[in-house]
């Protein structure tokens, strides 16, 4: 692999870095973006504005759950933009200039938008509300910023949502099972959400999904190729039983779409499969992105085999995937092969370990052990 | 308080900075002197000076029950901690009730959990329900609240059916977070729920539970975290307080009407 990571995420402006679970490396991919874009050339040139927010914490010194594991701490160079609380602003001890009071108010105090004027590691703890984090992204944009990286925490997906940001790298790892295999299945699943199919502009029930959408006040909608779309009784899709959706099917016999307003849980999904097997029907649920889905054991590809398929209105631009091949405190891979095995069920996406040293940019890490283990079987934790 | 170095704080027993800690714990193994001296060993493992045995028993058979005194040697700087988080000027009930009268001029409707697998709903019956906790009333008691306690082992989309049915005001979720992922999991799932519903910004997310620290509400993506030691009136005062805060800033400058008091930059 000859790119880095900065290098392939230069141009989304905002960029959001989401795991799959915590301790999948979202913060250690997110301090070698902030490195690499410290000694670009780019960089350089443009006094390294990068702004830089979290809608958890990052940069703290051990994990909030677990306090065995180390964490990695975020240095951002002279020049930054960074949103943070005020007390964690002060903690850091870094001389900066206050930009903004955005009046957001977290469980670690108010969040400010500064200029960082000298380099220092410092805590990061933003806006959580993904309504807010765009407002903030768009505020250091405003202010100079040339990108804005958005930390995600713990797994959630928000921040990714083309709501918020612009752009996705995907952070995986060993930790979400014991069994190689099982982790590259959850993850493949987890990026078939990310590229569910859009809703077409280009054909006529593309243009009439998307036109129904559009008007529809906050309701579901049950769509069929003729006549008007029926509209689904409030939070029917968060709490229908099985017999439910079933009366539901059972009187719309022509429905062909699904338009979900809001949150589509797995449960409805699953009380679908029964009644459209029985009637030999099938059925497309229409998302507004793929943030809105929450699945627990199936990905989207079972689900269309069952005759149940999703689409999104909006995409999610899925730029990158970060490993880290160990589960702290538990078990760890072979780098190399856990990649392998996820580019192979994964095509189409470049996939990084960016603590590895086949990385493009490798950079040798203090505390590391001169001539470390070249196959990346005892990188360092992270 | 006198001559306490706040940079360096230790336990105190007898006298400031002997930093005499007890500790309690039992070990697997028969009541015995080569289970005090094993006691003895761990205590000194766990950096403790001067490990001192002044009691132990036998639990059961093969089980044995210390109690012992050893000198802590580390200090935390306590001044660094200061100015994290809330440090809330709980309201008394009465208090409560005279404020969201004057700044919200209406009921409150919250609505509670324990979600997913987890069966514990101690921690929402004592904040929510009459009886309450410690000898104060949970918020069903107040009249400026309207509460719905759904119970436990609730799933995350029942939860949010609910509290968009009732318009809530706020959601309030217990749950014992424990080092799987599940748990964190459901937790995260209900923020992410309400984010897809479109409503994050119209309810307060509050959780709780006996690891619960504002640190992992943040994380978590809560707007609060409440741990063992809370109390009704404290949930009370920090969602009056809030709504109050978000209904003066419209979401664009709440600062002069925070939920918590912050103390000034340096």
């Amino acid at each position: 692999m000859t790119q880095t990571l900065g290098e392939l995420t230069a141009s989304t402006r905002r960029l959001a870095l989401v795991g799959l679970a915590k301790n999948t490396g979202k913060t250690e991919t997110l301090a070698v973006l902030l490195r690499e874009l410290a000694s670009s050339p780019q960089g350089e040139a443009e006094g390294r504005r990068v702004g830089v927010t979290s809608v958890g914490r990052d940069g703290e010194e051990r994990d909030v759950i677990d306090a065995r594991i180390e964490k990695p701490r975020v240095r951002l160079a002279a020049g930054s933009l960074v949103a943070t609380t005020d007390g964690l602003l002060r903690a850091s001890a870094i001389a900066h200039d206050l930009l903004e009071q955005t009046g957001v108010r977290t469980p670690l105090g108010q969040v400010l938008v500064a200029r960082l004027r000298d380099a220092g590691a410092i805590e990061v703890a933003g806006p959580s509300a993904a309504a807010d984090v765009r407002a903030v992204a768009d505020a250091m944009l405003a202010h100079g910023a040339r990108q804005v990286l958005i930390d995600g925490a713990v797994d959630r997906r928000a921040a990714s949502s083309p709501d918020v940001s612009d752009g996705l790298v995907l952070a995986t790892g060993a930790v979400l099972d014991g069994d190689v295999h099982e982790v590259v299945s959850q993850t493949r699943d987890a990026v078939e959400l990310l590229r569910l199919p859009l809703v077409e502009d280009a054909t006529q029930p593309g243009r009439r999904l998307r036109a129904l959408a559009a008007a529809a006040d906050g309701s579901s909608l049950l769509v069929g190729v003729d006549g008007e779309p029926l509209p689904l009784p409030r939070h029917f899709i968060l709490t229908a039983e099985p017999e439910q959706v079933a009366q539901l099917l059972d009187r719309s016999p022509d429905a062909r779409w699904l338009l979900v307003a809001g949150a589509l849980p797995e449960d409805f999904l699953i009380s679908l499969l029964h009644p459209l097997k029985q009637h030999r029907r099938e059925l497309t649920l229409i998302v507004a992105d793929p943030t809105r889905v929450f699945l627990w054991g199936r990905g989207p590809a079972w689900f269309a085999r069952q005759g149940v398929h999703l689409m999104t209105l909006r995409g999610i631009e899925l730029l990158a995937l970060t490993v880290n091949p160990v589960a702290p405190q538990s078990h760890r891979f072979d780098s190399v092969q856990l990649r392998r095995l996820l580019g192979e069920a994964i095509p189409g996406v470049p996939i990084f370990d960016v603590l590895h040293a086949d990385y493009a940019g490798a950079h040798p890490r203090t505390g590391q052990p001169a001539g470390s283990d070249a196959a990346g079987a005892s990188g360092p934790e992270y | 308080m006198h001559d306490v170095d706040l940079a360096a704080v230790k336990p105190y027993a007898d006298h400031l900075d002997d930093g005499l800690v007890q500790l309690s714990f039992t070990l697997p193994v028969p009541h015995s002197l080569a289970a005090r001296r094993a006691a003895l060993e761990l205590a000194a493992k766990m950096g403790f000076d001067e490990p001192e045995v002044v009691h132990y028993e036998q639990l059961t058979e093969g089980y044995t029950y210390f109690v012992m005194y050893g000198r802590c040697t580390q200090t935390v700087d306590f001044a660094a901690l200061q100015g994290e988080g809330f440090d809330i000027e709980y309201m008394s009930e009465d208090e409560i009730e005279h404020f969201a009268q004057t700044h919200l001029g209406r009921r409150v409707v919250v609505v509670g959990a324990s979600t997913g697998s987890d069966t514990h709903s101690v921690g929402i019956d004592a904040m929510l329900n009459l009886k309450g906790y410690h000898g104060h009333h949970g918020l069903e008691g107040y009249r400026c609240f309207e509460t719905y306690n759904l119970g436990s082992q609730v799933p995350n989309g029942v939860l949010l059916a609910k509290a968009l049915e009732v318009e809530a005001d706020a959601i309030l979720v217990s749950q014992t977070v424990t080092q799987q992922n599940l748990h964190v999991h459901n937790l995260t799932e209900l923020v992410e729920m309400v984010e897809a519903e479109g409503m994050r910004s119209r309810m307060i997310l509050a959780c709780g539970g006996p690891r619960v620290t504002g640190e992992l509400a943040k994380e978590l993506g809560y707007d609060a975290g409440f741990s063992k030691g809370t109390e009704p009136q404290h949930l009370a005062t920090f969602i009056v307080r809030e709504l109050a805060a978000r209904a003066a800033s419209g979401g664009s400058d709440g600062r002069a009407a925070a939920a918590s008091p912050q103390s000034s930059p340096a």
